[in-house]
């Protein structure tokens, strides 16, 4: 086989972090050419560069041999290359043929649209795929496996010749997860090249042909999948580095600090238990959607709870707002936390000071000389690299854009810290001081429960791991014991021994 | 090779289509029908023909002015220039005809008035589009513009009718008013714009997300300054509708009177059902809304409700109306 695309020698850097380092890769028509590693490897940024969406800074791309400029997302597409993101881009209110034609509905020259044609076209496409949905059917009655149907529907109206599908697993499970991959075969016998991006290593071996590894920008190697092992595969993405970057683990845990029990919110959490202790990190691992961003809001009194008990130093509590949480000694750090945890606009100064204001004031007038004090002396202990209180938060980096949203809890003294995907979008060299600082507050006596989907990051930081799958948890390692291919196992099939 | 799971469900039937896909809109006449009847029973001056007549009568201004409105908020914006751009038309063609009254200067009129129209709405679209400005502030800003122009002609209300002209707002075509035919055939042209072209579906899309409608090859700009000019087009239809109605020219009568024709076209087309945000809505919708505003002000008016609390009772119900269908959008997801 020839290849369809080939990439050579890509390079792309953003102020502050090379994404992608002379990086060379390549699909063929009709194969599956899974791309692997971890958040913030640079499997994304090159999609991006192949989709049109970033420019790189150096290298070559080539279709059919002939090297191409991929200005936009749009000539791209003209090139027979589609993405297809984690964010669906679909209309729930349209149906779906509706959708598959956006923007290219078939008309009459007066612009009246043509549903007859749309529909047959749309059947055609959904049968090429071997897709049993009616075309008139509304986008939001669709489940999510559904809707990603729809995404490659419309990539192949568009003749797509390489299809790109960044993490289409991480919202799926069990028998959706069997559907995609029968709609992967289908697109390969149509001769699609299928560029899957996926941090989930069983389905490599399900449905790839080769695998290309990335690691810290570049491109450990790749792969044909009937020549690799799982071991080696997992080898390759973890590397060899990774348990020296960790912070050594604490001494022995303290008294119990949270415990939650029989805890269930609508359909998204079932029966959830769990402790921790002061000085202890626990890790929650699992999937996406498997319920524990979900948890870490219950817990923090921001979703209602139907069923369950909280118990915060062995007393039973109810906490039905962020404010009940805050005055229950609890800090929670969101996974998005441009969105959640600042005010980008805002000074470090301001920020930090937000949720504890109400301490440093009189009749409603803030102490501004104790607040500086106060702040200075918490984000001093932080590391915190900033010009100065008065900087804007959107000037700072990932690493202590965190290390601001740590202040704002620390100051409140918490006894229980929540950190969902501590170090996400953060560089690799400022990863490593958020790890010493949750060690060093969890040696202060501080109990930490940790959301990671990074699973180096759980084995490699947690005392303790629960691991989540479809809204509960299905099981408990000691992390000194866990190991990757274990969690990754229980966390994807929800039992001990998956296939 | 498919599963079981893509085969979703079994087929809906029409019925079930129509109920998924029209349950605002079938709700929202399920309401009008039952405040008709519940009117028509306990006030037997509601039910005579006249005063019904009265009420398509008088719903014909924020008809079409709602209209307009609809496709507006459908894109994804608003438009709070309507009411002036109500009144400038209503004082400039009533200033024209107390000087100008043959046909053909008449008719020169209103092309000229409906196409000022359109150059209103292309303004409002230029600042929200190339300027990036919000819908609301952009029309609110080209509103107060457009009323400062029409206290700078008329201060106050004046000028007059062409005669034929009041044939717009009380002619009849057989036992029904003209303006309600009239209004019925722009609904009908409308609904067919929005449903069966590819520009109804693009505002739909665009107003569902514009990020998503332009990624998949959407001129979406070009979709919403259709939009904002058709907006602005049927305002200017209302004006000239309003000049008929009161035979003569008003430079309150948009916007600073009593009926607030930004604010109740708002109202209307909420009630009537489309999503504030866009994406989702229809202009039969946006009727019942209309009725519904009328057919109240009517109770009111045979019961002799005090107008400051019917102001009141509308806030609440223009309030109530949004929050139950954003509690019902929000749950089902």
């Amino acid at each position: 086989m020839t290849d369809l695309i080939e990439m050579r020698n890509i390079t792309k850097s953003f102020p502050g972090v090379v994404a992608l380092e002379d990086v060379s890769f390549s699909c063929r028509a009709g194969e599956v050419h899974a791309v692997v590693g971890e958040n913030g490897a640079g499997k994304s940024t090159l999609m991006k560069v192949l989709a049109g969406v970033y420019q790189p800074d150096s290298g070559q791309i080539l279709i059919d041999g002939q090297p191409v400029h991929m200005a936009s997302p749009h000539a791209a597409q003209g090139l027979g290359i589609s993405i297809i993101y984690q964010e669906l881009n679909l209309l729930a209110d349209m149906n779906l043929a509706q959708n598959v034609f956006l923007g290219r509905e078939p008309h009459s020259r007066l612009g009246l649209t043509d549903d007859k044609e749309l529909e047959v076209r749309a059947r055609d496409i959904l049968r090429r795929l071997g897709i049993d949905l009616d075309p008139r059917t509304r986008l939001g009655r669709l489940s999510v496996a559904q809707q990603q149907m729809v995404e490659i529907a419309k990539a192949l109206s568009l003749n797509a010749r390489v299809v790109i599908m960044d993490e289409p697993s991480a919202a799926l499970g069990g028998r959706d997860l069997d559907y995609l991959f029968d709609v992967i075969r289908a697109l390969k016998e149509q001769g699609v090249g299928v560029i899957y991006i996926s941090h989930r290593i069983a389905e490599v071996f399900t449905v790839a042909d080769r695998v290309t590894v990335f690691k810290d920008a570049k491109v450990v190697g790749t792969h044909s999948v009937s020549q690799i092992d799982r071991g080696t595969l997992v080898r390759l993405m973890i590397g060899k580095t990774f348990s020296e970057t960790f912070p050594p683990r604490g001494a022995e845990a303290g008294p119990e600090v949270l415990r939650v029990e029989k805890l269930s919110v609508n359909t998204e959490l079932r029966d959830v238990n769990l402790v921790v202790r002061g000085g202890e990190i626990v890790g929650i691992a699992g999937l996406v959607g498997a319920g524990r961003t979900k948890l870490a809001h219950a817990i923090f009194g921001t979703c209602k709870l139907d069923h369950g008990l909280i118990h915060i130093n062995g007393m039973p509590s109810r906490i039905s707002s962020p404010r009940h949480a805050l005055r229950h000694r609890m800090g929670f750090l969101t996974e998005d936390r441009n969105a959640e945890g600042l005010v980008l606009g805002q000074t470090v100064l301001h920020n930090a000071a937000l949720p504890s204001l109400g301490n440093r004031q009189r009749w409603g007038v803030v102490n501004r000389k104790v607040e500086r004090d106060v702040i200075n002396q918490t984000t001093s202990g932080l590391r915190l690299r900033a010009p100065s209180l008065a900087a804007e938060v959107e000037n700072l980096s990932g690493g202590n854009r965190q290390k601001v949203v740590l202040a704002k809890w620390l100051i409140s003294q918490p006894e229980l810290l929540i950190f969902d995907e501590p170090t996400r979008g953060i560089d690799v060299g400022a990863k490593g001081d958020i790890w010493q600082l949750m060690r060093d507050l969890a040696n202060e006596g501080k109990a930490i429960l940790m959301i990671s989907s990074e699973l180096p990051e759980i084995i490699g930081m947690s005392d303790r791991i629960y691991v989540m799958h479809s809204g509960t948890i299905v099981g408990e390692r000691r992390g000194a014991e866990a190991n990757e291919e274990d969690v990754m196992m229980l966390a994807t099939y929800g039992q001990d021994h998956g296939h | 090779m498919a599963t079981e799971i893509i085969r979703a469900r079994p087929p809906a039937s029409r019925f079930q289509r129509l109920w998924d896909e029209q349950r605002d809109v079938i709700i929202i006449y399920g309401l009008l029908l039952t405040m008709v009847l519940l009117a028509a029973i306990f006030l037997p001056d509601f039910r005579l023909g006249r005063n019904l007549s009265n009420v398509l009568r008088q719903s014909v201004a924020l008809g079409i002015v709602s209209i307009g409105q609809t496709v507006g908020i459908l894109i994804g914006g608003i438009d709070l220039s309507v009411g002036a751009t109500i009144s400038l038309v209503n004082v400039y063609a009533t200033g024209f005809m107390a000087n100008y009254t043959t046909p053909v200067q008449v008719a020169g009129m209103v092309v000229a008035l409906l196409a000022l129209g359109l150059v209103i709405g292309a303004v409002n679209a230029t600042v929200i589009t190339r300027l990036q400005v919000a819908p609301f502030i952009a029309t609110m800003g080209i509103g107060a513009i457009l009323q400062g122009m029409v206290l700078l002609y008329a201060k106050k209300p004046g000028g007059s009718i062409a005669p034929g002209w009041d044939f717009f707002a009380f002619g009849m075509v057989g036992p029904v008013p003209f303006p309600v035919i009239f209004t019925a055939v722009l609904v009908g042209i409308t609904w067919l714009a929005l449903t069966r072209t590819v520009w109804g579906r693009h505002v739909k899309a665009t107003g569902g997300s514009e990020l998503i409608a332009r990624l998949s090859g959407v001129e979406t700009r070009r979709v919403m300054t259709y939009a904002y000019m058709f907006c602005s087009f049927m305002a200017a239809m209302t004006g000239l509708y309003l000049a008929s109605r009161m035979g003569a020219g008003d430079p309150g009568v948009g916007g600073l009177n009593y009926d607030r024709f930004d604010l109740d076209s708002i109202a209307a087309v909420l009630i009537g059902g489309t999503r504030l945000g866009g994406g989702k809505g229809s202009v039969i919708g946006t009727i019942a809304g209309v009725l519904i505003v009328s057919v109240l002000n009517n109770i009111f008016n045979l019961v002799g409700v005090n107008p400051y609390i019917q102001w009141i009772i509308k806030g609440l119900i223009l309030l109530g109306a949004v929050a139950i269908y954003s509690a019902r959008s929000s749950s089902r997801s």
